[in-house]
């Protein structure tokens, strides 16, 4: 741990909120253009009808569904940095787990919108909430598609909830630091925050609390979207595996997702100080975990499905091992496996630079599994004169480069209000004896309570 | 949504089933188009056709076996199985797709927000979504059926085993205060089945046709082996 | 209120007039007070006569009332009127009890058709170009009448052409009144896949100058050669009844079924058996099963009488036809000739139908007569499960051929193009398309424009009717009296009828009431005896004998049961046989002649009537547009078939775009590699590659006859549709090939 005055270290990370350079306009103004594009899109698509895009009969769904999948696996950044980190108390995790926490919330954003993006009428979407109609129409809560409403609305919630709680410490120094409209807007999202050993107290409580809740909701958000897929008697999707195999990937993903943003914030903000190379070493280590997982979990997935040899079954596997599909399979392969691997697992290599680049072929193959998932199948379902093949159009790819401009503009949008890296955490981590004096009063608290 | 059913031929309501006699079948494909003028089903033209988008509630398959010169061909009616259990219906998160009291896979097109998961779940693929809203270039307008709804943009259809047909000979049935003989249902594509390959009625009559057909030693379930209980019985060839 | 809200204001009101006006554009038409007396929600099915091809099915019409926009006394406005919704089968009907083809069931769009003919037209461009002004029906009639009475002036009458379909009934027989009284001659008959072989092949052999009907209920055995007759050949409404009922229909009795084709048609795929054989050697298979019968003494030769007379050393047990012959000619092996042979013999009633390629080859009469004479080896004519001749109703005195014999529309059209002035001054266009339909060696557009003047009676605007100098559309079928007297498919005589289920959408007319009108307006006026087509038709349908009535009933009026039912159908005296021609060779096998030398032109090409547009007339609905065709699952699209084994030899894919090369011409289309075609065929279904027909097929796809060689049938003279011989070879650029289906095989095959 790099000795910081905290002084220092409150100049350093409230830079960026109270200095903005020309750079950061026109960062937005390129990052709102590309988004603005994204939603003309989707206008678009909602105004003329889904066929504008690609999808078709038999391939009823694609790059949607794609990057409904994609986003919501890169939302578990947060969940495992942040929450299991807090819980086994692994300091080095201090650094990094807003950043975690943030991509989490942005990422859960933009996938929940894609269940509303690929709808053909979406106005009508509010029939999926279970309000009591006269007509007593309920929705049909055996459908999957009814669970990731709640499932989603629940994480977004939550995850929300989770990297706003222990920004309340930092909102309020910035609260301090500032003047004007701007000191009591930070005033009021800081809750009145005051730093009393009892509101010390009572946030560590409630992290605790809500580290140990959230695993099982993140867990559980991405098995849900695995039985989007399976739940039907599709070809390769109604397999017992895809829930943990979803959130092994989402998790993967996740992290390679923050090791990306770790690095870019490092460069640009000047963090250097603050996000050292030991961080990107620990992810580095817990990413090739996952890569080692991943890749269990696809030969399993693999292997179960050729050996079993179900007519139905090896159609859509032949076509994404040696059929139209096999060089993104492979490339998938390349990208997620054998590319991070040497860079993760030697030691020498595992560096910032070489963390970044395990992690972007990471980005790219786990979006390309989410695809190989949903396309192939579809398209070799089991009557062979409805097989089908599919090819995105413009808008469907217009809405996904906005959604990729939409995380880095909220993520830029973010490092302008909030503090990216939790300062008060990092000051514990310098300083033992405040969280000690917190301690002491908290048990105070408890004596006189009891 | 489900409505009673009072005239049948049996005392309880009807399990409408199909019995097809691919032994019969030519490939003639009159079903097709007769399905296409009875139902509204749009034509999407050419560049929709050549993008997927083509709408075909009965499709005649066409299955090549062998090489030349011993070859031989498979034709195979395809249309909505009627499944029993179909897994169109649960996965639907609005009961747009859901079961009727006489056994019909019902596709509720008010209430299809187009999610299309019903359509990836139907292993069958005789689900067909509006890509588009669908043109009838005037006055090709006038041919519309006013006893079959018209779809939107959005919205999931599939064959309905022309439910209209089935009201009507109900109404008829009533109206002439008789109970509803076998064969009072005619689906289009059966009316028009030139070489009488489909055969229409009621399940639970064990008498019907359709049950005499169904219970023959060439029956097979198309998919069988999936659990989809489907309500469709193929007589496989002779021969 | 400033300047700037006034406008804003203002601007606003305005668009949503606009869009109001958008929205309901109906809103603006007047209501004009309903015809018809129906009501709302309640259908009325009413008879009418399918008019796609010859086969001539009953149809019933589901009439529900409507809201149309028409034009009445000049107004445009909205009526609620009788619609038609739907066309079924007639259940009464004896050709198609019930049922109509996927043609027939796309019917209904031939009126509704956005491109239909509305009003009378009057070229007002350059021939050709495509360029009409909408004229009033008094105008257009007026200007007709100048033109026919300036050839009555100069006494030129035989310089009236009148080129059309093929017409049956009332219809016919008043063109050749009309024409016969103005002094012109008599109708020149267009078609384009014609069946005058079989005629010819049938007044031969049994004395019936008619198309066969087959009695395939009742059959054991049905061997085919080339004939589609599931899906477009002679009566296929009535055959695939049949067909079902001779499979399935009896408990127990299953028959079998043999095709011999060298391209898979619909009907092959049904088959049990399927066996490609060399094109043009369709007869020497059916003499070589002939041999093996009579030389197993089966059957004496004796046993096929007549139709046996016609081929060449049959009473001597046809020597030359040994099944060793048969196979080196076909190329069907000798053991499989042999099994055939007694399978045929044995498995009785058995019935050999022959129809399509292999009559359209030089040598197409000797298929025919050979196939003929086998049926009635075994024994086959006229009996159940056999050949039968359907009985003619007589309906209104004679019904005679009247189109000239053995004036075709190629020798027309030389004749034209061989002297200064053109034989025809005046040409009557009825449903006909020859710019499409024939060969550019017969060089028709050249000789239609040599005619000063066409008037067409065409419900659209196609190749040929676009020359015309004036349009006077017909009614759709829906909308005019129709009749019909089948040629084959029944096993009674029938003689269909119908009134309009309809009223008219368009100002169109009935042509059989213009020619009429006509008649009278003409100096000297044509004093035909009836006031209008529907009197002429009561009067002809008056003549047929009353079903007989119970005791004490008056007999029921034939005129108003035929209405109500669709027509009229019962027995008749048996027509006798027409007399043997004198002095007509026996058949004997020749060689079919192909145009093309092998060597530069390595394949037979091999045209097909599609199941979708039969010979391209039908290519302008979009249901059949949109249909999947069977066997390709191919919609919107024209596609050359090709041998698996022959476009891998080519380095040819599906889908690839190639170009097929005759001596007459080429055209580009894209590939379907088929397993069920022989190597040396190339096939092309006919029916795309129209330059002008309506939005729908206009410039889509290639026209397989327009490279076809002017090759002639040698005995009847017709067109040898499949005598040329082509050359493939694989080109850039897009097929553009839509297919509906995705694989060809099922899973099995798929992952062997
Ligand atoms: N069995 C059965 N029940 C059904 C239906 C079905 O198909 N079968 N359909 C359902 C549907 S879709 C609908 S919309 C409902 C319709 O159900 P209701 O709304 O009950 O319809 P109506 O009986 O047509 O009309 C209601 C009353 O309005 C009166 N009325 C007419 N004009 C006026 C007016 O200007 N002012 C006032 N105050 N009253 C007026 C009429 O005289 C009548 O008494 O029925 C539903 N119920
Ligand atoms: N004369 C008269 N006309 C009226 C009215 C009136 O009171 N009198 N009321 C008006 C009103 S308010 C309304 S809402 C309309 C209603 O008019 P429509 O919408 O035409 O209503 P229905 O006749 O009840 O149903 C239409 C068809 O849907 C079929 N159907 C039932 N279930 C299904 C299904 O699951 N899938 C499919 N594809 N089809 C199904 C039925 O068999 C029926 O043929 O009528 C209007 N018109
Ligand atoms: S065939 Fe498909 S659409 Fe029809 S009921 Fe079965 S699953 Fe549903
Ligand atoms: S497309 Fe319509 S019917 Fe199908 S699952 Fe979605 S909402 Fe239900
Ligand atoms: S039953 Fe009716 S809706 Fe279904 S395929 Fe047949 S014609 Fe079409
Ligand atoms: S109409 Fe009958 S015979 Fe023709 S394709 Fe359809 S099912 Fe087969
Ligand atoms: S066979 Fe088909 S096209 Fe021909 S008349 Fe009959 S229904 Fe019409």
């Amino acid at each position: 741990m790099s000795r910081i005055a905290p002084n220092q270290m409150t100049d350093d990370l409230l830079r960026p909120l109270l200095h903005t350079t020309w750079k950061f306009y026109a960062g937005v103004a390129v990052l709102g253009s590309i988004v603005l594009a994204g939603l003309g899109a989707w206008f678009y698509q909602v105004y003329m009808g889904l066929g504008i895009t690609g999808d078709n009969w038999p391939v009823f769904w694609g790059f949607h569904e794609t990057n409904f999948v994609f986003w919501i696996g890169i939302s578990h950044a947060g969940t495992l940095i942040s929450a299991i980190l807090r819980m086994v108390d692994a300091t080095w995790r201090r650094p990094v787990t807003r950043c975690a926490e943030a991509i989490t919330a942005f990422a859960l954003m933009i996938g929940a919108l894609f269940p509303l993006i690929h709808l053909g009428r979406p106005w009508l979407a509010w029939w999926l909430i279970p309000y009591p109609s006269e007509r007593m129409i309920w929705p049909n809560f055996r459908s999957p598609l009814a669970w990731d409403f709640f499932a989603i609305n629940t994480y977004l919630t939550s995850s929300l909830l989770f990297l706003f709680l222990p920004m309340l410490p930092d909102l309020a120094v910035v609260r301090d630091k500032t003047t004007g409209l701007r000191s009591k807007i930070y005033g009021l999202l800081s809750l009145g925050w005051q730093g009393t050993p009892k509101q010390w107290h009572r946030l560590e409580m409630a992290m605790h609390i809500m580290a140990i809740a959230i695993i099982p909701i993140a867990v559980s958000v991405h098995t849900i979207v695995s039985f989007d897929f399976s739940m039907a008697v599709v070809p390769m999707w109604h397999s017992t595996i895809f829930g943990p195999y979803f959130v092994a990937g989402a998790i993967f993903s996740g992290i390679a997702a923050l090791i990306i943003a770790m690095a870019l914030l490092r460069k640009i903000l000047h963090l250097e100080a603050y996000l050292e190379p030991i961080h990107f070493n620990n992810l580095g280590k817990l990413l090739f975990t996952m890569s080692l997982l991943w890749g269990y979990f696809v030969f399993n997935e693999r292997l179960t499905t050729w050996y079993g040899n179900e007519t139905h079954e090896m159609a859509a596997f032949w076509i994404t091992q040696t059929g139209r599909y096999a060089p993104l399979f492979w490339t998938m392969v390349f990208c997620n496996f054998i590319l991070p691997f040497p860079f993760l697992a030697i030691r020498k290599l595992r560096t910032i630079t070489g963390c970044v680049i395990a992690s972007c072929g990471v980005v790219v193959g786990m979006w390309l599994e989410r695809f190989l998932i949903i396309v192939p199948s579809l398209s070799t379902k089991p009557i062979t004169y409805s097989w089908g093949r599919y090819m995105p159009q413009w808008p469907e790819i217009t809405i996904m480069i906005g959604s990729i401009a939409a995380m880095v503009l909220l993520y830029v949008l973010f490092s302008k209000f909030v503090p990216l890296i939790s300062m008060w955490e990092m000051k514990v981590g310098e300083h033992p004896e405040v969280k000690e004096a917190a301690s002491v009063a908290a048990a105070q608290e408890a004596g006189e309570l009891l | 949504m489900q409505e009673s059913s009072t005239a049948t031929t049996t005392n309880g309501p009807a399990k409408w089933g199909m019995a097809v006699d691919l032994d019969r079948c030519t490939g003639c494909e009159a079903c097709v188009t007769a399905c296409h003028a009875e139902n509204n089903i749009p034509t999407v033209g050419a560049n929709q056709a050549a993008a997927g988008r083509a709408m075909h509630w009965i499709r005649i398959e066409r299955y090549f076996e062998g090489e030349f010169p011993d070859v031989h061909v498979k034709f195979r009616p395809v249309l909505c199985q009627h499944c029993d259990n179909a897994p169109c219906e649960p996965v639907c998160p609005t009961y747009a797709s859901s079961h009727t009291d006489e056994g019909l896979n019902a596709q509720v097109y008010n209430r299809c927000i187009g999610t299309r998961y019903c359509a990836n779940a139907c292993n069958y693929n005789v689900r067909f979504f509006n890509w588009f809203n669908p043109i009838w270039e005037k006055p090709l307008h006038l041919q519309l059926n006013p006893d079959v709804s018209l779809r939107e943009v959005s919205v999931m259809e599939k064959c309905t085993f022309c439910v209209q047909r089935i009201k009507e000979a109900k109404i008829d049935a009533k109206r002439d205060a008789r109970p509803l003989a076998d064969g009072d249902v005619k689906p289009a594509c059966v009316q028009s089945c030139t070489a009488n390959a489909l055969v229409f009625g009621d399940l639970n009559d064990p008498e019907s046709a359709v049950s005499r057909l169904s219970r023959s030693p060439r029956g097979t379930k198309l998919l069988g082996d999936l659990g989809t209980q489907p309500k469709i019985t193929y007589l496989q060839r002779e021969g | 209120m400033d300047r700037r809200q006034f406008i804003k204001l203002g601007a606003a009101t305005s668009a949503t007039a606009t869009l109001a006006g958008c929205g309901n554009p109906e809103n603006q038409l007047i209501r004009f007070i309903p015809e018809d007396d129906l009501i709302p929600g309640i259908s009325v099915w009413k008879p009418s006569i399918c008019p796609l091809c010859s086969a001539g099915c009953g149809v019933l019409v589901r009439i529900m009332e409507g809201e149309a926009e028409v034009i009445r006394n000049g107004q445009l406005g909205l009526i609620k009127m009788g619609l038609a919704k739907k066309l079924e089968g007639n259940p009464q009907h004896p050709v198609n009890q019930g049922k109509l083809c996927v043609r027939g069931q796309a019917a209904l769009q031939v009126t509704y058709h956005p491109d239909r003919i509305a009003n009378p037209l009057k070229r007002s461009g350059e021939r050709g170009s495509g360029q009409f002004q909408e004229i009033s029906w008094d105008d257009a009639i007026a200007e007709l009448v100048s033109q026919m009475n300036a050839l009555a002036a100069a006494n030129d009458q035989k310089s009236l052409g009148f080129l059309t379909r093929p017409l049956r009934g009332q219809r016919q027989r008043l063109v050749a009144e009309f024409l016969s009284r103005f002094g012109a001659p008599a109708a020149l008959d267009f078609e384009v896949l014609g069946e005058d072989v079989m005629r010819r092949a049938n007044a031969r052999s049994f004395g019936y100058d008619q198309l066969s009907t087959f009695d395939l209920a009742q059959s054991r055995y049905v061997l085919t050669l080339g004939a589609d007759f599931l899906g477009t050949w002679n009566s296929p409404v009535s055959q695939s009844v049949g067909y079902g009922e001779m499979r399935q229909g009896r408990p127990g009795i299953r028959a079998t079924f043999v095709q011999v084709e060298p391209r898979m048609s619909q009907t092959g795929a049904n088959a049990d058996e399927w066996v490609p054989i060399k094109p043009g050697t369709e007869g020497v298979l059916a003499l070589g099963l002939a041999h093996v019968i009579m030389a197993a003494r089966l059957f004496p030769a004796a046993a096929a009488g007549r139709a046996g007379a016609q081929v060449a050393g049959w009473a001597n047990g046809l020597p030359a036809y040994t099944p060793q012959e048969v196979e080196r000619i076909t190329g069907i092996a000798a053991a499989r000739v042999e099994r055939l042979a007694r399978e045929f013999a044995e498995q009785r009633p058995s019935v050999a139908i022959i129809g399509g390629a292999p009559l359209a080859h030089t040598n197409g009469t000797f298929n025919a007569l050979a196939v003929n004479a086998l049926n009635a080896l075994v024994g086959s004519i006229g009996q159940p499960g056999g050949v039968y001749f359907t009985p003619r109703a007589n309906v209104g005195g004679a019904q005679a051929g009247t189109a000239q014999a053995g004036r075709t529309i190629d020798k027309v059209a030389a004749e034209i193009l061989a002297t200064e002035r053109s034989p025809i001054q005046l040409l009557m266009l009825g449903e006909a398309n020859p710019v499409f339909g024939t060969p550019p060696a017969w060089r028709v557009k050249e000789a239609l424009a040599k005619i000063p003047y066409i008037v067409s009676f065409g419900n659209f605007l196609d190749e040929t009717s676009s020359l015309s100098d004036l349009i006077l559309p017909d009614h759709s079928f829906l909308e005019s009296w129709v009749d019909d007297v089948p040629e084959s498919g029944a096993m009674v005589a029938v003689a269909s009828l119908a009134p309009p289920a309809m009223r008219p959408l368009h100002q169109t007319r009935a042509m059989p009431d213009v020619l009429l009108d006509l008649g009278r307006r003409l100096t000297p006026a044509i004093e035909l005896p009836w006031q209008n087509y529907q009197a002429m038709l009561q009067a002809a349908f008056s003549t047929l004998p009353a079903p007989p009535a119970p005791a004490g009933e008056e007999p029921a009026d034939v005129w108003r049961t035929a209405q109500a039912q669709g027509g009229w159908w019962g027995e008749v005296a048996a027509r006798p046989a027409a007399a043997a021609a004198q002095g007509q060779a026996p058949a004997a096998y020749t060689e079919a002649q192909f145009d093309g030398a092998a060597a530069e032109y390595p394949y037979h090409f091999l045209p097909y009537a599609s199941q979708q547009f039969l010979d391209g007339s039908l290519a302008h609905l979009p249901w059949l547009q949109e249909l999947p065709d069977v066997l390709t699952s191919a919609m919107w699209s024209s596609w050359v078939e090709i041998n698996t084994q022959t476009a891998s030899q080519l380095g040819i894919v599906q889908g690839d775009l190639v170009e097929v090369g005759s001596g007459q011409g080429t055209l580009r289309a894209p590939v379907f590699v088929s397993p069920a075609i022989a190597p040396d065929v190339i096939a092309m279904p006919v029916g795309q590659g129209h330059e002008t027909f309506t939005r729908y097929a206009s410039g889509r796809g290639a026209n397989p006859i327009s490279i076809l060689a002017p090759v002639l049938e040698a005995e009847t003279g017709s067109l040898a549709w499949a005598a040329t011989r082509v050359r493939v070879s694989k080109v850039d650029g897009d097929g553009g090939l839509i297919l509906f289906g995705g694989s060809l095989r099922e899973h099995s095959e798929e992952h062997r």
